[in-house]
């Protein structure tokens, strides 16, 4: 019986985890899993994952957001549209690259700096009147 | 002298008056009486001594009245003290008053704030964490790459803030069901998909799937018949009850 619970861990984590992938929400969307009443049911049951002690737990806490949106019955109607799941995929990559750009940026701001930095001191005197 | 006095009967003004009146008609009567027995020589004797009488009982209510004026006049003025004393009583009664409520406004205002601030204090407690997880919890999911990606990170990059289909197939859910194929992503050759598993080989273990970490966590304790309502659901309508039939849960176990 422990075992059995354990393994419905194992499974709910790694379900949970899928629900990050807009193309596989998509896939459940167009299956009619999203429209089943016990599955909704089984969506609001898997909220138990935002509490602190299970939450530690996800490797990919995108997940959370998708599910708390999969509350919605509006948002679980547009994942049938493969438009739609192609939308969230391309804003959430971008979202995940949010951080790399802001860093790069300001890399790039910092070279920038030193550079003006060191040309300035040999052309002080040839500013032009 | 004026008295605002109303006694019951004529106030004392009135009566004044009334006997000055008199005392005016019989001081007149008097002297024509006396004018009149200087010419006439005759002895007017009962008539004199009437109207001396009642100038005399006259001049006596006089003062007798003038005196009660008087006296009237001390009450009246110890009335005013009296009034003046009650005014300043009652102005001190009401800047105190004031102030009390002031005060009452002021420890309301304060014992609300205090209030306030101890169910923040609560609150914040029961959500506290310690920083030593949230650090260790911050450092997995950054280093896996799946909260921000990779600073080298192109268009055509497999990588994912999300399990890709290899991954998915990979787990333990991959392994217990037969997927039908699907073609998202794309990740998986052809032949991999349409067999359904991944030899062995290929089968890497994720972190993601965390069996090591996760040994001792159990699920919160729930039936498995998710067609049943959950208890203040109402957003959906009734539909039918059916027993969940979905792929990704093949535990058929009875109830605990």
């Amino acid at each position: 019986r422990a075992e059995q619970a354990r393994n419905r861990f194992q499974s709910e984590l790694e379900f949970i985890q899928c629900l990050a992938n807009p193309n596989y929400l998509n896939f459940l969307a167009q299956r009619g899993y999203l429209r089943e009443k016990p599955f909704v049911n089984y969506l609001k049951y898997l909220l138990y994952w935002k509490e602190p002690e299970y939450a530690k737990f996800l490797k990919y806490p995108h997940c959370l957001h998708m599910l708390e949106l999969l509350q919605y019955e509006h948002f679980r109607k547009e994942l049938v549209n493969a438009q739609c799941a192609k939308f969230i995929d391309e804003q959430q990559l971008l979202h995940w690259q949010h951080y790399s750009r802001k860093r790069t940026r300001l890399q790039q701001a910092l070279a920038e700096q030193q550079q003006t930095q060191q040309q300035q001191p040999p052309h002080g005197n040839t500013a032009a009147k | 002298m004026e008295t605002t006095m109303a006694v019951a009967g004529k106030s004392t003004k009135v009566r004044l008056l009334s006997v000055l009146d008199d005392l005016e008609v019989l001081s007149r009567e008097l002297i024509e009486m006396l004018a009149l027995s200087r010419s006439q020589k005759l002895p007017q004797g009962s008539e004199d001594t009437q109207v001396l009488e009642l100038l005399v009982q006259r001049d006596r209510e006089f003062q007798e009245l003038m005196r009660v004026a008087q006296e009237q006049g001390k009450v009246h003025q110890e009335m005013q003290v009296l009034e003046k004393e009650v005014e300043k009583r009652d102005s001190d009664i009401q800047q105190l008053q004031k102030q009390l409520k002031e005060a009452e406004h002021i420890l309301a205002t304060a014992v609300y704030q205090a209030k306030e601030k101890l169910k923040s204090i609560d609150k914040a407690r029961k959500g506290s964490i310690s920083s030593e997880e949230i650090i260790k919890y911050a450092h997995r999911i950054s280093a896996s790459n799946a909260v921000c990606a990779p600073l080298n990170w192109v268009p055509g990059d497999p990588r994912r803030p999300y399990p890709t289909d290899l991954e998915m197939r990979s787990g333990m859910l991959g392994h217990m069901s037969n997927l039908p194929t699907n073609g998202v992503n794309g990740h998986l050759p052809g032949d991999a998909l349409a067999a359904g598993r991944l030899p062995d080989v290929l089968t890497p273990q994720y972190p993601w799937q965390s069996s090591d970490v996760s040994v001792g966590m159990l699920p919160p304790h729930h039936g498995n018949d998710f067609g049943l309502e959950p208890p203040g659901h109402n957003k959906e309508n009734e539909d039918d009850v059916e027993a969940m039939s979905t792929d990704s849960s093949s535990s058929s176990s009875d109830s605990d």
